[in-house]
């Protein structure tokens, strides 16, 4: 046999077992650490309780909200037609069927607003877009939307307009019966002359 | 009989060439300037842990020059800062982070096992930036909860904020189930009467043919 042969089948061997100690490929894609802290320091992920509530109202087909929050606390409350994937079980099989669909926004909320901007940094290292983060979580939602404040005379017009906004959700949320408060309406009357009647007589 | 065999030695030679640009390849290679050091599980569990953040009664320490162990960096932008920081706190915009000067002064800092403490206005603001840190292999930087509005708040008594909750966030501050199904707690509409039905008085229609006194 040739020696070079002998050599050559050597070379194949060692490179073979190098393969052995190569290191498992991560199991998700991820993005470049610079392209993520980049995202990071975006604000652009943030949308406020009035948008999402419009989304709801408006049966957004785009919208899906994904709770973060524990099982028990989901099962006690959640938002209209969530779907619960707890920090925890970000990474399992099952939870990445819900993110990186096609045309789909995934908003995070939590009781606040840490737990879901933990959850979007996770899931954009795993290169997920179209994921969105719900500003102040439930504890805002119940502020503006379930029992929203009414400003202060002093306040612009536009925060009276998105009081308006939040009486309406509120009501579309609760079932509650709202009344608008603010613009009170004058009773109608209706004033009508009276006919001139051309015959008629006089004393 | 192969091709091979005819000239077995151009064969090893072509072959150690090959395997050397391959070898000269890998060592040309660019390092990346950054690389995940935690796994994306290992990313979950820190977030758990509670000595990656930083107390606001802890900063008491620092202030007072006990703790001279801790560098604070106001990530915030110059103007912001510039209106009102905390004493002693680098400004390094969240913008600026990754510029290799400030990536070289993190990296001494951690060589010199200094803890670096990341604030924002709130809680939020620094979140990111602070997870980014410790997934790419700086585990010496903590994140101040509460932030900068906190601190401003409570400035003059931090020590005594140890058994305040109020900046810890993750919890649940109604019993949501509870509030959504009873809104009226709140509700202004209980103040005002129900409305009137509006009431149109119509005059009698004076007949034509009404004769006079």
């Amino acid at each position: 046999m040739n020696r070079n042969y002998l050599f050559l089948t050597l070379i194949m061997l060692v490179l073979a077992a190098g393969t052995l100690f190569l290191k498992k490929t991560p199991e998700y894609k991820q993005i470049k650490p610079e392209t993520l802290l980049w995202d990071i320091i975006q604000p652009t992920r943030y949308v406020s309780t009035d948008q999402v509530a419009k989304m709801i109202i408006d049966k957004d087909p785009s919208l899906e909200l994904v709770d973060v929050r524990d099982v028990n606390s989901f099962e006690k409350f959640a938002l209209a037609n969530a779907v619960n994937v707890p920090l925890d079980s970000l990474l399992s099989p099952v939870s990445q069927d819900y993110f990186g669909l096609p045309g789909i926004k995934v908003v995070f909320y939590s009781n606040d607003d840490i737990a879901a901007d933990q959850a979007w940094v996770i899931t954009r290292r795993m290169g997920y877009g179209g994921t969105y983060v719900m500003k102040g979580g439930l504890n805002q939602w119940i502020e503006t939307i379930i029992q929203p404040k009414e400003p202060r005379e002093d306040e612009p017009y536009t925060a009276f307009e998105q009081y308006q906004f939040r009486k309406g959700v509120q009501m579309y949320f609760t079932g509650t019966k709202v009344e608008n408060t603010i613009a009170k309406k004058k009773k109608v009357v209706v004033r009508r002359k009276k006919k001139q009647v051309a015959a008629s007589g006089g004393c | 009989m192969h091709v091979h065999e005819l000239n077995p030695k151009k064969t090893l030679v072509t072959v150690i060439i090959f395997v050397l640009i391959i070898l000269v390849g890998f060592l040309t290679l660019k390092k990346p300037r950054f690389t995940y050091k935690l796994s994306l599980q290992q990313s979950i569990q820190l977030l758990h842990d509670k000595d990656a953040c930083f107390q606001p009664f802890q900063l008491a320490d620092v202030l007072n020059k006990v703790n001279g162990e801790v560098v604070l960096i106001d990530i915030r932008d110059k103007f912001t800062y510039g209106q009102g920081h905390i004493p002693g706190a680098e400004n390094i915009s969240a913008y600026d982070l990754t510029d290799p000067e400030n990536i070289e002064h993190l990296k001494e800092l951690r060589n010199k096992n200094m803890t670096v403490v990341l604030y924002g206005n709130d809680q939020l603001q620094a979140n990111g930036p602070w997870m980014w840190f410790r997934q790419t292999g700086f585990n010496n930087v903590k994140i101040l909860l509460g932030g900068y509005d906190y601190y401003k708040t409570h400035k003059n008594t931090l020590a005594e904020t140890k058994g305040d909750k109020s900046y810890r966030k993750g919890m649940a501050r109604y019993d949501y189930a509870k509030v959504a199904r009873s809104t009226t707690v709140n509700n202004n509409s209980q103040k005002t009467a129900k409305k009137k039905p509006v009431v149109i008085r119509r005059k009698k229609k004076v007949v034509a043919a009404s004769g006079g006194c």
